[in-house]
């Protein structure tokens, strides 16, 4: 097609119908033939086919052939459900016009087999219905426009964090040829893992791994990879969204020492007069304000810690290779990115919320300060000498439900049993005049096969098992009591060391306690996460789209992805998995550069819009930002959900291709075959749920009243209340608005939102005087057929009873009396 | 200069502060004196109904018309001077959309008459009379205007040519309206027809708070009385609801500064379907914490259920123009009383 003709052909509709029999599936309670006629009649259209069954591979050569032949620009199909068809879905739809040079928006459906053919036995009225919803079809496809441009994307990407997971995003990456820049804001990379000196293999399989050795090959891995860039002691000081990208300013720290002349001899270290506690040894140990955190640690370089420098110059002094410069200043850049890969870990949990555990006392100390011992000798943090009994205790500030009492997080981090299995067994291997006691209160969470094993294990060698509730910690001259309280009806020892009393309460005297607390959201990562526009769970971890199942690690905001613990507890081989996943999930569009829009996005106009902000309130997917003209709905962001078109005070959002015009147009023409009398029932299905829930009254051979019509909306808050109030005035006797079950919203929370406007919207029609039976919003899911079909066949019986409604009676004695 | 041009004010339903705020424009009334002659303005001068009666079709100029239109004698009025006018101007929020009077097609004539002749305790009315619009008397026969149903705006009524909203209209609309009858004295045009004299945009548009607006939920609402607000916050962002996204600024934000939230005196801006509708859509989304996911139904909702009177929130000064202009009866739903 030549340019010109492809512009004219944009401007003038030539629409090709192709109605299917479903071989006679369809034909036997719709009469297709007569549908052709009318189809020839209607507007713009050109070509009108009649096939027996369009999902074969002959028919659809037929119809690739045929729409180019008669230079068809918008294609009108009628027969299954473009939601829930299993031979002929809207994917398969758009692989055709993607064959030809129709632009993908430029389709829509007719559903004339499942909620019609399917759900209407009475073969006249099932055709009467079978034309409406081809003039609804065909009223929204004369208004499609095409989509604009894909969007470029700059193929780099932003991987922020440089732990086991942003390692591995970065060099899968990297393998893929993409150009990555990793932000660590530590001294090294490889993250917590380092911290830790044993890893277990994974959860099934009892390997065991030692940071020493893994550590600087994972961070080899990126560091030494032409593609990738690693930025240590940096962080992104600020992020915002520009033309489809992101635009980061990256602040890099000052590079006291040369890391390209530095040899690690260690000169400088020695020399150095100030000391700081250490971060990598969870400050139970201290370093010199210039050092290298450990002696594998990747890059190889000492670093200067600015805040505890005080520029005495003695290591410049003694420095062999020159590498030091104490006037070195931080940097800060700004870069663009095409990608943003969010693995910045986690924090742990902080003890000294719960008084009952003393954190403050040197020999109570964190699970993750207990593997610096293990790495540096196991010995007690107040005196140095080596521990007589060393009391573990689960579930510290985790798992804060029901009846446990004190502070902390309601959820399990689920590593914190596996990893004090780890840590029993290891002390049990290797100190075996040290007694153990591990006190825990729930159970003891050892899933798969590892743990389990491990758990087993020590369970064997000895140690006890006490299952109690944390009353109290106390100090004492040469060591720490720790109060223990029998839950109310179940109270085990295995090893019987402790025994409760009469009273339900027993005190262990020990002399170093270990709490393992659980892996909490990076506090420092908020910003960040505000700044990108994430969701985040009522826990506060930035939450995955559908959570984890089908789009692991993508967040609700495009081409953000949350890898590893970022986004949640996790050990460090599901935290590189998903390292590995998010670098698939973004490599589509960072190898292509570009960014395919969706046929519906938001577009605001800025003559309208006043910067109130709501639809950034509202927008689920970080689409929207404030500039001095307005707001911006970026389109390479937007996932056309609607949410903004409908919380618009003053309609400046609009959904392309799901314009009020489109809607009210389809509104309008819906119910001609409606018999007089029988009240006009309009469901409004949100895109996912609720329209395939209703599609599967038809696959499961249900019956439904046959004046209703459906509208496949983009979400259940995709309509404005006002909107709905204009539907009543066009004569719509019920509405029903349909949205996924809770906890499933593919935007966050449009359902809710649905919910909450449609409550208040009853009580407003209660005040004026119309039914509340004629708005009714549910929760409709896929299996949830048999529910939309008795809601349908209960709104039919109500309206029936209720009669028409006096809002289009109203209006229309209105403007009869008057005239506006 | 050509002839001095003919104008008129009426007063219909209104509560007479839109008379007020034409006089509170001070000196700048004798700008209108120096190009116009009021022929007829019940509250200031003294000329009587049959003297614009007197008058031919088009014979004045221009025609204000303050006030909602609820009885037979101000659709007369209505109907008068719009025969007479050659531009018709809504004066004020009543004229434009019914304006506080229109709420009371939350009830209608009878509910009403039942509450100011019977029910109120200031009423003595011990044989239960109701006002009639023909009563015999020994004098002989008097008469009453018929009371409505319905309140109407000035447009349900009759065409309108421009609209000048307000609560009553401010000084600088007032002065806009002004410059307009001076520009068609002096050379006989005018705006198009419909031009509402205030701004196309909404309120936040002006509002010196926006600003401060976060991209945040209503976590729970307050009324106004309720706290005492930042005058430099938002009001959505302390929890009051602000009608300034909704409604057409150009008021000068005078509630703003007085740090009271808009109400919606200036009506809607021009896209929209129906004026109250749009604001509950549009809270209904942004009320609430948050983290619904988190919440039973009941809780999630409570925010929103908080919001007791959806119509006099969202349509305080716009009821008789929305899609559902007054109570309605619906099935076996009784008209309210």
């Amino acid at each position: 097609m030549t340019v010109e003709s492809a512009s004219s052909a944009v401007n003038k509709p030539r629409i090709g119908v192709w109605i299917c029999d479903c071989q006679g599936r369809v034909s036997t309670n719709v009469d297709t033939v007569s549908l052709v006629e009318r189809a020839r009649e209607m507007e713009g259209v050109v070509t009108v086919r009649r096939v027996d069954a369009l999902c074969n591979t002959e028919e659809l050569a037929r119809l690739r052939a045929e729409l180019r032949e008669n230079n068809i620009n918008r294609f009108l199909f009628a027969g299954c459900s473009a939601r829930s068809s299993l031979r002929f879905p809207e994917q398969q739809i758009s692989a055709v016009l993607e064959s030809t040079e129709i632009d993908k928006a430029m389709f829509e459906v007719a559903n004339i087999r499942e909620q019609c053919a399917w759900v209407h036995n009475d073969r006249k009225a099932a055709t009467a219905k079978a034309l409406d919803v081809l003039r609804m079809a065909h009223v929204r496809l004369k208004l499609d426009t095409p989509r604009a441009p894909a969007t470029k994307i700059i193929p780099r990407s932003l991987v922020i964090g440089g732990g086991p997971a942003g390692l591995q995003t970065a060099q899968d990456l990297a393998a893929l040829g993409q150009q990555v820049t990793l932000v660590e804001r530590g001294t090294y990379l490889g993250g917590r893992m380092c911290q830790i000196p044993f890893l277990f293999q994974s959860e099934n399989w009892p390997g065991r791994c030692v940071s020493t050795c893994v550590g600087p090959v994972q961070a080899a891995g990126s560091m030494f990879h032409p593609n990738v860039e690693c930025l240590t002691s940096s962080e992104v000081a600020d992020i915002e969204k520009v033309d489809g990208n992101f635009r980061a300013r990256l602040r890099l720290g000052a590079h006291f020492v040369d890391p390209e002349k530095c040899i690690s001899c260690g000169k400088c270290a020695e020399v150095c007069p100030e000391e700081i506690a250490s971060e990598f040894d969870e400050g139970l140990f201290r370093r010199k304000a210039i050092d290298k955190d450990f002696p594998r640690a990747v890059p190889d370089a000492y670093n200067i810690l600015e805040r505890a420098c005080t520029r005495c110059g003695k290591c410049v002094e003694v420095c062999p290779a020159g590498a030091i410069n104490l006037a070195a200043q931080a940097e800060e850049r700004e870069e663009d990115f095409g990608a943003v890969f969010l693995s910045t870990g986690f924090d742990t949990y902080d003890l000294s919320r719960n008084r009952e555990f003393n954190y403050g006392l040197p020999d109570v100390i964190s699970g993750m300060e207990f593997e610096r011992l293990l790495d540096r000798g196991v010995l007690r943090p107040s005196n140095g000498q080596t521990p007589r009994h060393i009391v573990f205790v689960l579930c510290a500030g985790s798992r804060a439900t029901r009846e446990k009492r004190g502070e902390g997080v309601p959820y399990c981090s689920k590593t914190c049993c596996g990893i004090t299995m780890k840590q029993v067994e290891r002390l049990g291997l290797t100190m075996s005049e040290t007694d153990i006691t591990v006190i825990y209160y729930y159970d003891i969470r050892a899933y798969e096969r590892t743990f389990e094993a491990m758990y087993d294990h020590v369970k064997r060698m000895g140690i006890e098992f006490l299952q109690g509730e944390i009353e109290g910690i106390t100090g004492t001259d040469d060591g720490v009591k720790i109060h223990v309280a029998r839950l109310e009806d179940e109270s085990t020892s295995t090893g019987a060391a402790h025994t409760f009393d009469a009273e339900g309460f027993v005190t262990l005297d020990a002399d170093l306690v270990v709490l393992a607390s659980a892996q909490t959201p990076r506090k420092e990562t908020q910003p960040l996460v505000r700044k990108l526009g994430l969701q985040t769970d009522q826990f506060g971890f930035p939450m995955e789209n559908q959570p984890r199942i089908f789009r692991p690690t993508e967040s609700f905001v495009d081409r953000v992805y949350v890898v590893g613990a970022a986004g949640g507890p996790k050990v460090v081989q599901q935290s590189v998995e998903q390292g590995s996943a998010a670098a698939m999930k973004a490599a589509p569009y960072l190898i292509k550069g570009e960014k395919e829009l969706l046929k519906f996005v938001s577009r605001i106009d800025p003559a309208a819009c006043v910067r109130c902000r709501i639809c950034e309130t509202v927008c689920p997917h970080g689409a929207i930002k404030i500039t001095e003209k307005g707001a911006l709905s970026d389109p390479a962001f937007c996932q056309g959900c609607g949410l903004c078109m409908a919380a618009c005070p003053t309609h400046a959002a609009e959904l392309i291709n799901f314009t009020e015009q489109q809607i009210l147009d389809q509104v309008d023409v819906a119910f001609q075959g409606v018999p007089a009398g029988a009240p006009k029932i309009l469901a409004l299905l949100c895109y996912w749920c609720s329209y395939c829930g209703a599609d599967l009254a038809g696959v499961n051979g249900l019956q439904l009243p046959v004046n209703y019509r459906s509208i496949r909306i983009r979400c259940s808050s995709s309509v404005n209340s006002a909107l709905v109030m204009e539907m009543f005035r066009r004569g719509v006797d019920g509405i029903l608005v349909g949205g996924c079950p809770p906890g499933s919203c593919h935007h966050v929370n449009g359902n809710y939102l649905t919910d909450k406007r449609t409550s208040l919207m009853q009580k407003l029609m209660a005040q004026l005087g119309l039914s509340e039976k004629r708005l009714k919003f549910d929760y409709i899911g896929v299996p949830h057929s048999q529910k939309f079909a008795d809601t349908i066949t209960a709104m039919d019986r109500d309206l029936r009873e209720l009669g028409p409604n006096p809002v289009a009676v109203n209006t229309r004695e209105r403007s009869e009396t008057y005239g506006r | 200069m050509a002839d001095k041009i003919k104008i008129v004010m009426n007063w219909a339903s209104a509560c007479g502060g839109c008379d007020v705020s034409l006089l509170d424009i001070e000196e700048k009334i004798f700008t209108v004196l120096d190009i116009a002659d009021i022929l007829y303005w019940p509250v200031a001068m003294d000329f009587k109904r049959q003297d614009v009666l007197a008058l031919g079709p088009g014979s004045i100029d221009i025609g204000l018309f303050n006030g909602a239109v609820r009885s037979s004698e101000q659709l007369e009025d209505a109907l008068m001077l719009r025969e007479r006018c050659k531009v018709l101007i809504a004066y004020g929020a009543c004229a434009c959309f019914g304006g506080i009077p229109g709420l009371a097609n939350l009830s209608d004539r009878a509910g009403i008459f039942e509450v100011a002749y019977h029910e109120t305790p200031s009423t003595v009315n011990p044989e239960g009379v109701n006002p009639q619009t023909v009563c015999q008397v020994p004098e002989g026969e008097v008469t009453l205007p018929e009371f409505f149903d319905t309140v109407y705006a000035l447009n349900q009524v009759v065409k309108v040519d421009y609209y000048l909203p307000g609560c009553p209209p401010t000084e600088e609309r007032i002065l806009d309206a002004v410059n307009i009858i001076a520009a068609y004295a002096h050379s006989g045009e005018l705006p198009p027809p419909g031009t509402v004299i205030a701004s196309q945009k909404a309120l936040c548009d002006e509002c010196p708070r926006i600003n401060t607006r976060t991209g945040t939920r209503i976590a729970k609402i307050n009324r106004p009385h309720e706290i005492i607000a930042d005058p430099g916050l938002c009001f959505l962002e302390q929890g009051v609801l602000c009608m300034g996204p909704f409604t057409r600024g150009g008021c000068g934000g005078t509630c703003i500064s007085a740090n009271m939230p808009c109400r919606g005196c200036f009506g809607p801006t021009g896209k929209m379907l129906d004026p109250g509708a749009e604001a509950l859509s549009a809270f209904g989304s942004i009320v609430g914490p948050g983290g619904e996911d988190a919440l039973t139904l009941p809780a999630m909702k409570a925010a929103v259920n908080s919001i007791k009177d959806p119509v006099g929130t969202f349509y305080r000064f716009t009821l008789p123009t929305a899609i559902i202009n007054r109570t309605l009866k619906d099935g076996r739903n009784k008209v309210k009383k």
